[in-house]
């Protein structure tokens, strides 16, 4: 007898089929930490393996314009972790504050973009 | 016809990545993860894509309100009406980890304007937009447009005011976006078919405004080299 573990392969597809990606994963993550309008920060995190959040928004602030969907963060999903479920928010940027020298003309310029809990703190 | 003709070759040259995408295609066939029937089917459903039913969304809400609202508050709903269903349409019935099913209308007004990019690769809306154009997933759109947003829009022929905020929207996680652009004047009166006409793609990224009588879109900026090499 082979002491291997069963790892069903199949899971993510049992558990979306009909549903969808990621809106199977609805009601799995705890209270969301955060809500519309408040001013964060993105944390400065190591990233060992892989990550969807960009080197140019670390450290700099945003304010959430939405809390959008339930989900595994892409560090464990990229590796079929998938029992870690968290919210994710919608982060408005000024452009001033993510590149110094962004043109003072253009002050009112924005960028939006979305990331995991897990990589945010409050400012 | 001269004898020294020059035939053209039989077969464009095949590219290294289409080599490898053949050989694990042929090897997953080959261990049963999926079948050839499989891949005909997501073939055949990718080839039936396009930019019309996000065209016709944006001109449904430019004429209700009501469906405006719903567009922006829940994308894979209003899409229902286009006849774009984001989880049952695909033949996975879920989604792909190009495809998820969370879907973003972004509404642009007089001084606001959004822009679609995926820094990280070349995340687009495929269900409701098709496949993306060749320069929105070169590097040279995706790391510029976030550092340099309003230099590579008028690369594209779109200049803005100072007092309109430029808004780059980043798709690198599970939201899809596309842009629900203002309503160009000059349309008063316009039908659903007749809106739909001059939303084009370049509108729905947000690299362009419509404008009454242009459906089609620019032909992409091409940027010539500072010193081309010489021969």
């Amino acid at each position: 007898m082979s002491n291997k573990p069963v790892y069903d392969r199949e899971h993510h597809v049992k558990k979306a089929t009909g549903i969808g990606d990621p809106q199977c994963f609805t009601g799995e993550a705890p209270a969301a930490k955060f809500k519309v309008g408040d001013q964060l920060r993105v944390r400065d995190l190591p990233d060992l393996f892989y990550t969807r959040t960009q080197t140019y928004l670390r450290g700099t602030a945003c304010t959430v314009s939405a809390v959008v969907y339930e989900s595994p963060a892409a560090e464990d999903e990229s590796w079929d972790n998938t029992d870690k479920v968290e919210w994710f928010y919608s982060l408005v940027f000024k452009q001033s504050d993510l590149w110094p020298d962004y043109p003072s003309a253009f002050g009112n310029d924005t960028l939006e973009t979305e990331l995991p809990e897990r990589w945010l703190e409050s400012a | 016809m001269s004898d020294d003709h020059k035939h053209a070759p039989m077969v464009d040259e095949v590219s290294e990545f289409e080599i490898l995408e053949i050989a694990v295609r042929e090897l997953a066939i080959e261990k049963g993860l999926f079948t050839q029937e499989d891949h005909n089917k997501w073939t055949e459903y990718m080839h039936t894509l396009g930019p019309l039913p996000a065209a016709r969304l944006v001109a449904k809400a430019w004429l209700d309100p009501e469906f405006k609202k719903l567009a922006v508050e829940d994308g894979v709903k209003a899409s229902l009406e286009v006849g774009i269903d984001w989880i049952r349409t695909m033949p996975t019935q879920f989604g792909t980890p190009s495809d998820y099913c969370s879907f973003r209308v972004m509404e642009d007004t007089p001084t606001l304007k959004h822009v679609v990019v995926c820094t990280l690769c070349s995340c687009y809306p495929r269900p409701i937009l098709g496949q993306s154009p060749e320069w929105y997933r070169t590097p040279n759109y995706r790391r510029r447009l976030v550092r340099w947003p309003r230099q590579v829009l008028s690369e594209f022929g779109l200049q803005l005011p100072e007092d309109v905020e430029v808004r780059v929207v980043d798709s690198n996680q599970k939201s899809r976006f596309i842009v629900l652009p203002v309503r160009p004047e000059g349309t008063e009166g316009w039908n659903e078919d007749q809106l739909t006409e001059i939303v084009t793609r370049d509108c729905l990224i947000g690299v362009a405004v419509p404008k009454p009588g242009k459906t089609a879109n620019d032909p992409r900026p091409v940027r010539k080299a500072l010193k081309p090499y010489d021969h």
